[in-house]
């Protein structure tokens, strides 16, 4: 690989971790809490859609991104209003809210723009090269001429990681997460927390999706989330719960992915799914404690009713 | 968990979903005392039907069955093979006459409830399994896509063209040996890159698979995908607006008017009408044991340029197709081909 395609690899690695980064760093904060939200998929195409509305309504990507967030916070406010306020299984729950989000999306799409659909030109989000920093040798174009959202990403791993593990916040985030019964004795509102970490979750993936469609790729499709919900679980895995391992988790996985075109494209003739496959073995290795400590929140999924 | 007794607790749930499934449909049908000789047809996706292409020119196919023969129709998305059974099930068990299944995908499930199911015939666009009431349905698009790479390699200026392909099934592998088959026709040094991205939706897959090729020279981009094609259009456009010359290309449908700015033409599918043309087929009995063939000479497979962009086509590629495209009608192309249809050889 030439120094050229190293640098178009890595600008494509990025693009494509970024999504995943947003999301799953949402979902974090989400799982640090013990609720453990599979509905993310839905949280992000109805934030897909959401941005790509906001942003024709308002004729600007900007406002389009916040209508995104808010259309995934709503998805997840669904979510949290059954498996943390009725207590419903949370597994169950957010696998219907992410076929509801699938669904709902399309139908809102079809009724929209048709049911045999069209490519919408969206006011995209255009690329912001940071001045110094995108100069950097190999590693500056890719990481810091990205679209804005990919700074919140940047921005949001170090004060996720403050928040979470030095500040009182945090250890009540916490301690929800790791014995929601004892935080409560000690005057923690545990389902306020969870709900408040649920519907952060939400809005990140919210804003995951409006990425999708107004940073990448420019356009609507149904189902164009394409699993990335769950691809963003598996990153909280490998990052092993911690913000900034999760930034890194996701631009590796976007790294896979992007090698795979890369691959293909230079004429090698392999079976693409194995690259695929690699990041999930090794997050498969994270979960089985293969890769460095890891461990999840002992309290994780497990529904939870206050005592009185 | 309770999985001792799997099988038959499925045997159990099954005619409860087949019920609860045909009411809806009966419901959604709004006359419940409907003449029991009015057609009724059927399309299964297993993708949403808002692409723009593959699957909207089924659902379109639906709607001029409504038209022109007075069926009455439904349609239903199917998100996992899990759901292919249990979707057949529902339309066979309430008597729908036709199922247009619409992708390789339903082949396997198709057999299985034609065989529980005698008196319904399926339809599996693109499907490689027959038997006495399911039929695949097989669109030659080959010939159109073989005449799609003849325009890409007269507009290449680079010397480079590539391919974007969501799963590399039979029948879109096909596509793109025949259309690597039209570029080697017209100039055998032109180089042909290949990426399959493992999803047919997947807009920022494709994008990136896209921004790969372009980024390794490509300058005419074809796809076989669904949705995702939108990302692949929109890849073009980005290096357009930077200055370059590239040029996408349209299939499945004729989606010249979906991005005219970019794309120079499409190897179109004429869904609808072979749909039609099958359910004609169907009513003169004539559907069974065999495949029903779709291809250039039905004029249902083509290669349409675009308006917006043809005053950039060379005359020599216009005339070139024109006369290939009536060499292909006559029999006298030998276009390659991925074999996957039951019986079939390697002729035509």
């Amino acid at each position: 690989m030439s120094q050229i395609e190293l640098v178009l690899f890595l600008e494509s690695a990025v693009r494509l971790g970024i999504p995943l980064a947003l999301a799953a760093m949402g979902e974090t904060i989400t799982e640090r809490s013990g609720v453990i939200n599979i509905g993310l998929e839905g949280s992000i195409i109805a934030g897909a859609l959401g941005g790509a509305l906001g942003a024709l309504a308002f004729d600007g990507a900007g406002l389009g991104v916040m209508v995104g967030a808010l259309a995934g916070l709503t998805v997840a406010l669904v979510f949290a209003v059954f498996a943390i306020g009725l207590g419903a299984d949370q597994i169950i729950t957010g696998t219907a809210v992410t076929i509801g989000g699938l669904g709902m999306t399309g139908a809102v799409y079809q009724a929209r723009f048709g049911a045999t659909g069209t490519e919408l030109s969206l006011p995209t989000l255009a690329p912001l090269a940071i001045p110094g920093l995108s100069d950097i040798p190999i590693v500056g174009s890719a990481l810091f001429a990205q679209a804005p959202t990919a700074y919140v990403a940047y921005v949001m791993a170090p004060v996720a990681w403050y928040v979470l593990f030095r500040t009182p916040w945090g250890l009540e985030l916490r301690a929800t997460g790791e014995a929601p019964t004892a935080a409560e004795a000690a005057g923690v509102r545990v389902r306020t927390v969870r709900f408040a970490a649920t519907l952060f979750g939400g809005a990140m993936a919210g804003i995951a999706g409006a990425h999708l469609a107004l940073a990448h790729a420019g356009t609507f499709a149904e189902n164009m989330s394409a699993g990335k919900g769950f691809i963003a679980i598996a990153v909280v895995v490998l990052g092993r719960w911690n913000p900034i391992l999760v930034l890194f988790a996701a631009l590796f996985f976007g790294a896979a992915s992007a090698l795979q075109f890369f691959l293909q494209a230079l004429g090698f003739d392999l079976a693409y799914q194995i690259f695929l496959a690699f990041p999930y073995v090794l997050t498969l290795a994270a979960l089985a404690g293969w890769v460095g400590k890891s461990r999840a929140p002992a309290a994780l999924a497990l529904p939870w009713e206050p005592h009185r | 968990m309770q999985l001792v007794n799997g099988r038959r607790l499925h045997w159990r749930i099954r005619p409860v979903v087949t019920l609860l499934v045909a009411g809806l449909v009966a419901g959604c049908g709004g006359e419940s005392g409907e003449p029991s000789d009015t057609l009724r047809v059927a399309l299964l996706t297993s993708g949403p039907v808002s692409d723009a292409g593959w699957y909207a020119g089924a659902y379109d196919g639906l709607l001029l069955i409504e038209d022109s023969l007075g069926a009455s129709i439904s349609h239903q998305q199917t998100a996992t093979p899990a759901e292919f059974d249990e979707a057949f099930i529902a339309y066979a068990s309430s008597g729908y006459d036709i199922i247009f299944a619409h992708g390789n995908e339903y082949q396997d499930a198709a057999i299985r409830a034609g065989e529980q199911f005698p008196d319904v015939t399926i339809v599996v666009s693109g499907g490689g399994r027959i038997s006495e009431n399911v039929a695949p349905l097989i669109f030659r698009l080959e010939e159109g896509s073989y005449l799609a790479g003849m325009a890409a390699a007269y507009m290449t200026e680079s010397k480079v063209v590539g391919m974007v392909g969501g799963v590399a099934i039979p029948p879109a592998r096909g596509t793109f040996v025949a259309f690597e088959a039209g570029v080697r026709a017209v100039d055998p040094e032109i180089e042909v890159l290949e990426v399959f991205t493992g999803d047919w939706n997947d807009v920022a897959a494709a994008k990136e698979a896209t921004v790969a090729q372009l980024s390794r020279g490509a300058d005419v981009i074809i796809h076989n995908l669904d949705a995702a094609s939108f990302a692949v259009f929109q890849a073009v456009r980005e290096v357009v607006d930077e200055g370059n010359v590239a040029y996408a290309v349209g299939m499945n449908s004729d989606q010249n008017a979906v991005a005219p700015d970019v794309i120079i033409g499409s190897a179109v599918i004429r869904i609808a009408d072979a749909f039609l043309a099958t359910a004609r087929l169907w009513q003169s009995g004539g559907i069974g044991g065999a495949a029903i063939y779709a291809n250039t000479e039905q004029d249902v497979i083509d290669f349409v340029f675009n308006p917006v962009l043809m005053d950039r086509v060379p005359a020599e590629a216009i005339e070139r197709i024109a006369s290939t495209k009536a060499a292909i009608r006559a029999g006298d192309v030998d276009i390659p081909r991925v074999v996957f249809v039951e019986g079939e050889d390697e002729g035509r």
